[in-house]
C-alpha cells in the first residue's frame, strides 16, 4: 500500500522575494468624492501625472504619482534659486556660469540625443552668434535688447550651413566636419582685423547689467538671475521639442540604420524632423551666445577652444547622453570640481577625465541612468536564477505565480508534478514485465495507478492503435493531433502482429514519456 | 615649387600615415576609435627621451663619438619608443576595451573612455614633466644626400625609409601569420570570425600593441623636427584621425593614399606665399570635407571590404 | 519490440525554456530541445519562424531574454542579452561548429586562407595541410579554386567553403543552417551528400532545412518550428 498523502522529506525551502515592482508611495483619497485635477491654463495638460489605481487586496482607491521628475526639477532648481543670493560673490559667479553651461548642454543634448546628430560645433555657433551680436552692439550701435534678436538669427544661419552636409555624412564623419567648421570659425574671427582689433576680442559690450553694477554684487545677482532665466528657457525649448511632435517622430529613428529604414517605411520624414530640431537648437544656442557676450561684457576667441568643448562634452557624458537632467547634473558636477578644487591645478581636468572614463565604463547611460541600469541588472539576474531552478513542467515559481491570473492553475501544476514524481518511482522492470504478460485484465495496485494516469492524458499527442487495412494481424501506433481536421501522426513504422503487443508498445512509449518529463 | 617640398610632403605623409593606419586597422577589426592615440604618441616620446638621457653616458663610455654611438642611440630611441607605444596600447586595451567590449554602445563608449584617457594622460604628463618641450637626439645625424638632383636631409630620408620598412613588416605579418589571418578575418566579417573561433578579446590585444608601436615610431620620427611635449600628440592624432576617415575607415590602402595627399597638401600650402603655415589646418579640413561630401565613405570604398 | 529501458546516451545539448530575440523583439518562445550524442536532427519550418534564430541563440550571436542552454552538462552563458557575438568564440571553442545562413565568408581572403582560419586549435593548425586535403576530397570543386578570393566565387562554391571551414575542426555539435538554400538541385545534392558522409560517432548534428524531402530517411528526428515554438515531431500519415 502506498500512501500518496505522505509528503516528501525535503530540506527547509528557501523563500524568495516575489514581485518586481518597486515601492510606490500612494495617497488614499476619499473614494466617495469627485476627483479634481488642475490643468495648465489654456491647454488640456495636467500639471502632474497622477494615476488612480484600484488596490485588489484592500479594495480601496489609491492615487500614485507616476512621473516624479517634475518634483526633482522643482526641488533642485528651487534650491539653487533660493540659496544663491546668500552666497559670497565668487560663488554667485560660479552659479551663473553653471546656469549658462547647463543651458548650452541642454540644447546640445537636443542635437545629439533627440536628433541623433553628433555635432561638435556647438561652441562655434555660440561664439559666432556672440561675436555677431557684440559687433552689432559695439560697432553699429544696436541697443542691447536687440542683441537677443541678432543672436538667434546668426545661430540659425550657421545652423543652416552646418545642417546641409548632415544628410550626406553621419556619425564620426559628421563630427569631424563640425570640428573643422569650428576651427574655421576661430581662424575667421582672429584674422578679421576690423572685427576685433585687440587680439580677437570685442570689449565694452552693452548689457542688461548696468555699467556701474558690473562686477559688483548687484550686477552679479542680476547676471545670475538672467542666467537662471536662460536655463529655464533652454529647458522649456528642450521640453517643447523632445516631448512633443518632433521628438516623438525622431524616437523611432534614433538608433542605427534599420530603425531609420523602418521609420521611413512608416512614412516619418525623419530627415526633415532632424533638420528642424537642429535649426531650432542652433537658434537657441544663438540666444545663449548673445547672453554670453552680455554677461561678460566682452567676447574673446577662447570661446572656440577645444578644451572648453571637451569640458562641455564631459559634462554631458557624466550626466548621461540624451537626457536633459543628465546635462544639468553633469554640468553641476564638473563645475563643482573645476571651481571647487582650484588648488589642484591641472589635476582638476585629470579628475574630470577620470570620472568621465569611469562613468562610461560602469554606467551605460551616465549617472542619471544608473538607477534603471541597476534595476535591469537585478531583473536579469533574477530571471537567470529562475531559469536554472525551473524544471520542465515543474512547480510554478513564485515570481511567475504572481503573474498567473487563475491560481487554480498553479495548484494543478503542483499536483501533477508531485504525482509524476511519485509514479516515476513505481516504474520498475517487474512492472513492465507484468504489463507485458497481461496488457488487459487484472493488474496490481501500482500498475493500476500508473495506467490510470496514462488514461487520463490529454488528447493531443495521445497514442492510439491503428488496425492497418482492417486486417487482424497488422497494427500500428499513432498519436492524435488534438486539432480538428488534422490527421493523427505516425509515431514509427513498426508493425505489430497482435493487439497485446501493440498495447504493450503503447505502454512503453507512455512510460518513456513519463520518465522524460 | 621644387622637389624638396615633395620630399617634405612625403616625410609628413609617412608620419601621419603611421598614425592613420593604426586608427584604421583598430576601427575595422575591433570597432573602436582610439582617441588616446595622441597620448600614446606623447608617452612614447617622453619614454624615448628618458631612455636616451639615461643611456647617453653609458653609450658615450662604450662607443665614444663614433658611428656606432649614434647607431646605438638610434637603436635606443626607436626601440624604447616602439616598446613604450606597445605598452601604452596594452594599457588602453585594459582600460578601454576589456571592461566594455561586450556591453551595448561599445563604439561611442570606447571613444569617450579613450578621450578621457587622452586628457588624463596629457594632464599627468604636464604635471610630471612640465610644459617645456624636450629634444630627442638626432637619430640620423645632420647632413644631406643628393638623389636625382634633389637635396634630402638625412632625417627625412631616414623617416621615409623606416616607415616604409615598418609598414611592410606589419603588412606581411598581417598576411602570413596566424594572428594576422585572424585579424584580417575580423576586419572582413566579424560574425564569420567569431564562428571560426577567433576571440575578439584575445586578438584585440596584439592589434592594440602593434598600433601603439606604430604611434611610438611616429613619435620617434616626428621628434626629429618637433620637440617632445605633453600636447605633442594632439595634432598628429587629429591628422591621423582625419586621414583615416578620408581614406575610409578600415581601408589600409585608402589610409596610405590619404596620408600621401594630406602630406603633399600640407607641404605645398606652407610654400604658397600668401597662405603660409597659419592656413594649413584650414585648407586640410576644407579638402577633407569636400572629399567626404562627394564620397561619404572615403577614398578606400571599394578597394577592400570595410566595416560600416 | 521497442527497447524497454533508456540506453545511457550522452546528452550533448539541452535547451530549456529558451526565449530569445533581437532587442525587444522575441522570436523564440520557451523552446525546449534535447540532443543526444550520435543523433542527427532535422529542424524544419517556414522562413522566419525561428530556425536560424535558434542556431544563433545557441552560439550567442543573438541575445537571450530567458532560459538556459547546457552543452555537455555545462551551462553556456546566462541570459545576458548584451554583447551578443562576443561570447561566440568561446562557445565555438567548447565544441560547437556552425555554418550559418549567408555563409559568413571573408570576401578578401582565399579559399586556402578560409580553411586555415577554421583550424583554430593548435593541433588542427599544425595538421592543417592534411585536414585541408581531406576537405578537398569531400568537396572536389574547391581544389582548383584554392587561391581564388572567396568574394568572387559562386553561391555553391561559397557554401562548400563555409562547410569546409566548419569541418576543419572536430566539433561535438554541428549546426548547419539551410545547406541547400539558393543552390541548384545538382549542387545541393552534392552538398547534402557531403553532409551525410560526416561521422556521427559521439557527435550530434542539427540541420535546418525548409525542404523536408532532403532530410527524410537520413535523420533520426525531424522537429518542426512554428512561430518560434517547437511543434513536436512532424511526419506524414501513410494510410495506404
Amino acid at each position: 500500500m502506498v500512501d500518496v498523502t505522505q509528503t516528501k522529506q525535503s530540506a527547509p525551502k528557501k523563500l524568495y522575494k516575489v514581485g518586481r515592482h518597486h515601492h510606490d508611495y500612494r495617497l488614499r483619497p476619499n473614494g466617495t468624492q469627485e476627483w479634481s485635477r488642475a490643468r495648465l491654463p489654456f491647454t488640456r495638460r495636467h500639471w502632474l501625472k497622477w494615476r488612480g489605481i484600484n488596490n485588489p487586496r484592500t479594495l480601496t482607491r489609491e492615487r500614485v504619482l507616476v512621473d516624479k521628475k517634475p518634483l526633482w526639477w522643482t526641488l533642485s532648481l528651487g534650491a539653487l534659486l533660493i540659496v544663491t543670493p546668500f552666497l559670497p560673490n565668487a560663488m554667485i559667479n560660479v552659479a551663473a556660469i553653471f546656469c549658462m553651461y547647463a543651458a548650452i548642454n541642454v540644447l546640445w543634448t537636443l542635437i545629439i540625443g533627440t536628433a541623433g546628430i553628433f555635432s561638435l560645433a556647438t561652441l562655434a555657433v555660440v561664439g559666432m552668434a556672440g561675436y555677431a551680436a557684440a559687433a552689432a552692439n559695439v560697432y553699429l550701435g544696436v541697443p542691447w535688447p536687440l542683441m537677443f534678436a541678432i543672436g538667434p538669427v546668426v545661430g540659425l544661419l550657421i545652423g543652416g550651413i552646418l545642417a546641409l552636409p548632415s544628410t550626406r555624412l553621419d556619425g564620426l564623419y559628421y563630427a569631424l566636419l563640425t570640428m573643422g567648421v569650428a576651427e574655421i570659425c576661430r581662424i575667421f574671427v582672429t584674422q578679421l582685423r576690423p572685427l576685433a582689433p585687440t587680439n580677437g576680442s570685442i570689449n565694452k559690450v552693452g548689457s542688461f547689467i548696468p555699467e556701474d553694477w558690473f562686477l559688483q554684487r548687484e550686477g552679479l545677482l542680476l547676471g545670475f538671475a538672467g542666467a537662471f532665466v536662460l536655463l529655464l528657457g533652454a529647458l522649456l525649448v528642450f521640453r517643447l521639442v523632445n516631448s512633443e511632435r518632433l521628438g516623438l517622430l525622431l524616437r523611432a529613428a534614433k538608433t542605427g540604420r534599420e530603425d531609420e529604414a523602418f521609420s521611413e517605411a512608416c512614412g516619418i520624414d525623419f530627415r526633415r524632423a532632424r533638420m528642424q530640431v537642429f535649426l531650432i537648437s542652433s537658434a537657441a544656442l544663438g540666444v545663449c551666445g548673445a547672453f554670453y557676450a552680455m554677461y561678460y561684457r566682452s567676447i574673446s576667441p577662447s570661446v572656440f577652444s577645444l578644451d572648453q568643448l571637451l569640458l562641455l562634452f564631459a559634462m554631458m557624458v557624466i550626466g548621461g547622453l540624451g537626457r536633459s537632467e543628465g546635462a544639468v547634473l553633469g554640468a553641476a558636477i564638473v563645475i563643482l570640481i573645476d571651481k571647487g578644487f582650484v588648488e589642484l591645478g591641472p589635476l582638476r581636468i585629470m579628475l574630470v577625465a577620470l570620472i568621465m572614463g569611469g562613468v562610461t565604463i560602469f554606467a551605460h547611460e551616465g549617472l542619471t541612468g544608473a538607477r534603471q541600469q541597476f534595476r535591469n541588472f537585478r531583473n536579469r539576474k533574477k530571471s537567470e536564477r529562475r531559469a536554472v531552478r525551473t524544471e520542465k513542467g515543474g512547480e510554478v515559481m513564485p515570481e511567475e505565480a504572481t503573474e498567473i491570473a487563475d491560481k487554480q492553475e498553479i495548484y494543478y501544476r503542483r499536483f501533477n508534478k508531485r504525482l509524476r514524481d511519485e509514479l516515476k518511482t513505481y516504474i520498475t522492470p517487474e512492472l513492465i514485465e507484468e504489463h507485458r504478460q497481461a496488457p488487459l485484465g487484472r493488474h496490481s495496485d501500482t500498475l493500476e495507478r500508473v495506467l490510470n494516469y496514462f488514461r487520463r492524458g490529454e488528447v493531443p499527442d495521445k497514442y492510439a492503435i491503428l488496425r492497418v487495412d482492417g486486417s487482424m494481424d497488422r497494427f500500428r501506433i499513432l498519436a492524435f493531433s488534438g486539432e480538428r481536421g488534422a490527421p493523427p501522426r505516425v509515431v514509427d513504422d513498426k508493425e505489430y502482429q497482435t493487439l497485446s503487443e501493440a498495447y504493450h508498445a503503447v505502454f512503453l512509449l507512455r512510460v518513456n514519456d513519463l520518465l522524460e518529463s | 615649387m621644387d622637389l624638396s617640398t615633395l620630399v617634405y610632403g612625403l616625410n609628413l605623409a609617412a608620419i601621419y600615415g603611421l598614425m592613420a593606419i593604426g586608427i584604421s586597422i583598430l576601427w575595422s577589426s575591433v570597432g573602436m576609435i582610439n582617441m588616446a592615440h595622441g597620448a600614446t604618441f606623447a608617452v612614447s616620446g617622453y619614454a624615448a627621451w628618458l631612455a636616451s638621457t639615461a643611456m647617453k653616458p653609458v653609450i658615450a663610455a662604450a662607443f665614444g663619438k663614433t658611428l656606432l654611438a649614434s647607431l646605438a642611440t638610434a637603436g635606443v630611441v626607436v626601440g624604447v619608443a616602439l616598446i613604450a607605444g606597445a605598452l601604452m596600447g596594452a594599457l588602453i586595451y585594459l582600460l578601454a576595451f576589456l571592461p566594455i567590449h561586450d556591453k551595448p554602445n561599445f563604439a561611442v563608449r570606447s571613444l569617450i573612455v579613450t578621450l578621457a584617457i587622452n586628457i588624463a594622460t596629457v594632464q599627468a604628463l604636464l604635471f610630471f614633466f612640465g610644459p617645456r618641450s624636450r629634444g630627442l637626439p638626432k637619430i640620423f645625424g645632420f647632413g644631406r644626400l643628393e638623389i636625382f638632383g634633389v637635396s634630402i636631409r638625412y632625417d627625412q630620408a631616414g623617416t621615409i625609409l623606416c616607415t616604409a620598412v615598418l609598414l611592410l613588416v606589419v603588412l606581411e605579418w598581417l598576411r602570413h601569420s596566424r594572428k594576422g589571418l585572424e585579424i584580417c578575418a575580423m576586419m572582413q566579417n566579424p560574425e564569420g570570425a567569431a564562428l571560426s573561433g577567433v576571440s575578439v578579446r584575445f586578438t584585440a590585444l596584439p592589434i592594440m600593441m602593434v598600433t601603439g608601436a606604430l604611434a611610438g615610431m611616429a613619435a620617434a620620427l616626428l621628434s626629429q623636427t618637433i620637440f617632445v611635449s605633453p600636447t605633442a600628440g594632439a595634432i598628429p592624432l587629429i591628422k591621423g584621425l582625419t586621414i583615416a576617415l578620408l581614406g575610409g575607415l578600415g581601408s589600409v590602402p585608402g589610409a596610405v593614399l590619404g596620408a600621401l595627399l594630406i602630406g603633399f597638401l600640407e607641404a605645398f600650402t606652407g610654400v604658397i606665399p600668401f597662405l603660409g603655415q597659419r592656413y594649413v589646418m584650414f585648407i586640410q579640413f576644407a579638402f577633407i570635407i569636400t572629399v567626404l561630401v562627394i564620397r561619404p565613405r572615403g577614398l578606400g570604398g571599394l578597394l577592400d571590404d570595410t566595416r560600416e | 519490440m521497442p527497447e524497454t529501458a533508456r540506453t545511457e546516451t550522452h546528452e550533448l545539448l539541452e535547451i530549456r525554456r529558451l526565449t530569445a530575440g533581437y532587442g525587444p523583439l522575441r522570436v523564440l518562445h520557451e523552446v525546449d530541445l534535447t540532443v543526444k550524442a550520435g543523433e542527427r536532427i532535422g529542424l524544419v519550418g517556414l522562413n522566419g519562424h525561428g530556425k536560424s534564430t535558434l542556431f544563433r541563440a545557441i552560439t550567442h550571436l543573438v541575445g537571450w531574454q530567458q532560459g538556459s542552454i547546457r552543452l555537455d552538462g555545462r551551462e553556456i552563458g546566462g541570459t545576458r542579452s548584451l554583447g551578443a557575438g562576443r561570447r561566440t568564440s568561446g562557445i565555438v571553442r567548447l565544441g560547437v561548429a556552425m555554418a550559418p545562413q549567408g555563409d559568413a565568408i571573408f570576401p578578401g581572403l582565399t579559399v586556402r586562407q578560409h580553411l586555415d582560419c577554421g583550424a583554430y586549435p593548435r593541433t588542427a593548425w599544425r595538421e592543417r595541410r592534411t585536414r585541408r586535403e581531406r576537405i578537398l576530397e569531400i568537396f572536389p570543386p574547391l581544389r582548383a579554386l584554392q587561391d581564388s578570393l572567396v568574394g568572387k566565387l559562386s553561391g555553391g562554391e561559397r557554401r562548400m567553403v563555409s562547410l569546409g571551414r566548419m569541418l576543419m575542426v572536430e566539433a561535438e555539435l554541428y549546426l548547419i543552417d539551410e545547406p541547400s538554400l539558393g543552390l541548384a538541385p545538382k549542387i545541393s545534392r552534392a552538398v547534402m551528400d557531403a553532409v551525410w558522409s560526416l561521422p556521427t560517432e559521439g557527435r550530434a548534428m542539427i540541420i535546418a532545412e525548409q525542404n523536408v524531402s532532403l532530410l527524410s530517411g537520413r535523420v533520426d528526428r525531424i522537429i518542426g518550428m512554428h512561430a518560434g515554438r517547437m511543434r513536436g515531431e512532424v511526419g506524414h500519415v501513410a494510410l495506404s
